[in-house]
């Protein structure tokens, strides 16, 4: 008798979970988690994990899985198709770590700057129809013709990617707040204008920012992928994800080991920061 | 409606003149003197000074641009001089390749979304819709690259029924074409598909949800009527909006659907001669895919506009 009351208590006693950590202990959340988690740790541990460099060429070309020395086999060159994955998801989330952050950036200050002025949100919104009309990968193109090739593209023409969306989905939620009732509380409660926007709005409008986060991320390795397979993405010899995978194409009928590891990893990848991006968006709109 | 255009047209017109700068400067941004990185390391001052005379590179910058538009109007846009033959030719070869790869991946979305939202939203079959429901999951959350890198593998590799890359002109042999034609038109179609039939499976719900409906089951009208006759017409007119932004979708997808299947097409053609360094064709390529993908969004936006007279009094 006395267990069963308990029990029954216990949740009422206990503070509810944060929304951010009860949606990342869903089953969708834990499984999204443990795909990126994996990924990003055969990265981080790539020099551990393999005892070749990355451009090491030996004799073997097109050795297949199993082969001593090379549990992935090799490719056209005879490198280390298990390093060549490795370091190729390092300098992915490399590239990631880095333009994802800064588009997100770039995109909420255009957003505060426009929630300043109607003259500057004018402005702003036709910055982002002007970003947004370009299709993306032709944008990729150009912006390649001028820089070159190399890991600078690819970031660049990611966060550019990334600018008018975290920009219009903040632009919409500081909106959405001002009009609420607390908001008009806090204004008439004499709270001054950014006192009610750094503690009030921006907290509130913070959740759809999340989770597009986690949907950037996902997009950020597409296009990553893409740059490579249009041959505008990072520099070889350097191995990225889509940069392996692209290579594997012309040999795909001879040697389709050679496409299998940058496809699953891809694949375990994205799955999993849409798993977790799902688990969050679900969580917090409830 | 004339009134709706006159409104987006700005900006319409707004993005092309960005795009239209954008594409100039970039012969002007590359480092060194650009008669001579279009020449080649090896080629004699006079190649030089012909390159520098046919695009006017000695004229002030303004004078260059407007020349450059004048060339663009009257479609004399000269000879390539890293990939061979004469640009208009080669662009007009190339558009053909798009056009036939974004025809076809369209008619792939059609089918397929249609099939993907009808099913999704009227099977009796649980285990039919789980199917469509990981597809469309499937299909929205793997980029294209591995979607294509998959279909080779299955169609190509593993049966040996269709050919893994290339083109044979649908026009010239058809039965041939086809093959080439089947898995990068499948490639470029499943996102867009995917997206569409659950635009439409929500539709269908929504509309087989409403009083209308009840009342017509009530009066013993036949679930398949009730579906062809009421719910589908009152599902589509969302969608059909929808198809055309997939469209322009499509023409932006097709640039890598074509470097994964080596197909002939406008996004080949600009990495080519990006990576040629032919940087008067790249100009000309850039104005021309961003003016197709306007003017596709602009039709867009006025048959929504046709569609739902809301969004003309807004």
């Amino acid at each position: 008798m006395t267990t069963t009351l308990t029990k029954a208590a216990q949740p009422l006693a206990r503070r509810p979970l944060h929304p951010y950590r009860a949606a990342l202990a869903t089953a969708r959340g834990r499984t999204g988690l443990a795909l990126v988690g994996l990924v990003v740790l055969a990265g981080l541990l790539a020099p551990l994990l393999s005892g070749h460099g990355p451009t090491d060429q030996s004799a073997l070309a097109l050795a297949g899985p199993g082969t001593p020395g090379h549990p992935l086999g090799t490719d056209d060159l005879g490198r280390d198709l298990l390093t060549r994955l490795l370091y190729g998801i390092r300098a992915d989330l490399g590239i990631i770590a880095v333009a994802v952050p800064l588009g997100a950036v770039l995109g909420c200050l255009f957003a505060l700057a426009a929630a300043a002025h109607p003259i500057a949100d004018t402005v702003v919104q036709r910055t982002f129809d002007l970003i947004l009309a370009f299709p993306g990968l032709i944008l990729a193109l150009a912006i390649t013709a001028v820089l070159g090739p190399g890991r600078l593209p690819v970031i660049i023409v990611i966060a550019l990617a990334e600018i008018p969306v975290f920009g219009r989905l903040l632009r919409t939620g500081i909106l959405v707040q001002s009009g609420r009732e607390y908001v008009t509380a806090a204004r008439v409660g004499g709270t001054s204008g950014g006192r009610i926007l750094t503690r009030h709005i921006l907290p509130n409008a913070a959740d759809p920012l999340v989770v597009q986060f986690a949907v950037s991320l996902t997009v950020a390795v597409f296009i990553e992928g893409a740059m490579s397979f249009l041959g505008v993405g990072v520099r070889p010899p350097e191995p990225t994800l889509g940069a392996v995978l692209s290579q594997s194409m012309p040999y795909l009928a001879q040697a389709p080991h050679f496409a299998a590891g940058p496809l699953v990893t891809v694949t375990a990848l994205v799955l999993g920061l849409s798993l977790t991006a799902e688990a969050l968006n679900r969580e917090i709109r409830r | 409606m004339r009134g709706h255009l006159l409104r987006r047209l700005p900006s319409a017109l707004l993005v092309l003149l960005v795009a239209s700068f954008a594409a100039f400067a970039l012969l002007r941004l590359v480092p060194g003197d650009p008669a001579a990185v279009l020449a080649g390391p090896d080629a004699s001052p006079e190649t030089e000074a012909a390159i520098r005379d046919r695009l006017g590179l000695d004229a002030s910058l303004l004078s260059q641009y407007v020349q450059w538009l004048g060339d663009l109007v009257t479609g004399d846009l000269g000879p390539s001089y890293a990939i061979g033959g004469q640009t208009a030719d080669l662009i007009g070869e190339a558009i053909g390749a798009t056009v036939e790869l974004t025809l076809g991946a369209l008619l792939f979305v059609v089918v397929l979304g249609a099939a993907f939202g009808i099913v999704g939203a009227t099977s009796g079959n649980r285990w039919l819709r789980g199917t469509v429901r990981i597809l469309t999951t499937g299909a929205l959350a793997v980029p294209p690259f591995v979607t294509g890198v998959l279909l080779v593998l299955l169609f190509s590799v593993l049966l040996g029924v269709l050919p893994p890359g290339g083109r044979v002109p649908l026009l010239a042999a058809p039965d041939l074409g086809v093959q080439y034609l089947l898995l990068p038109a499948l490639c470029l179609a499943l996102p867009s598909a995917a997206v569409l039939g659950r635009y439409l499976k929500d539709g269908i719900e929504r509309a087989l949800g409403e009083d209308y409906v009840r009342t017509a089951t009530a009066a013993g009208i036949a679930p398949r009527r009730l579906l062809w006759r009421h719910a589908l017409p009152n599902a589509l007119p969302p969608v059909v909006t929808l198809l055309g932004m997939q469209t322009g979708n499509l023409l932006g997808g097709a640039v890598l659907v074509e470097a994964i299947f080596a197909w002939p097409g406008l996004g080949q053609l600009a990495e080519q001669a990006l990576v040629r360094r032919d940087y008067p064709v790249v100009q000309d390529l850039l104005l021309l895919l961003v003016t197709v993908f306007v003017l596709v969004q602009l039709l867009t936006d006025l048959v929504h506009a046709w569609l739902d007279p809301r969004i003309r009094w807004e």
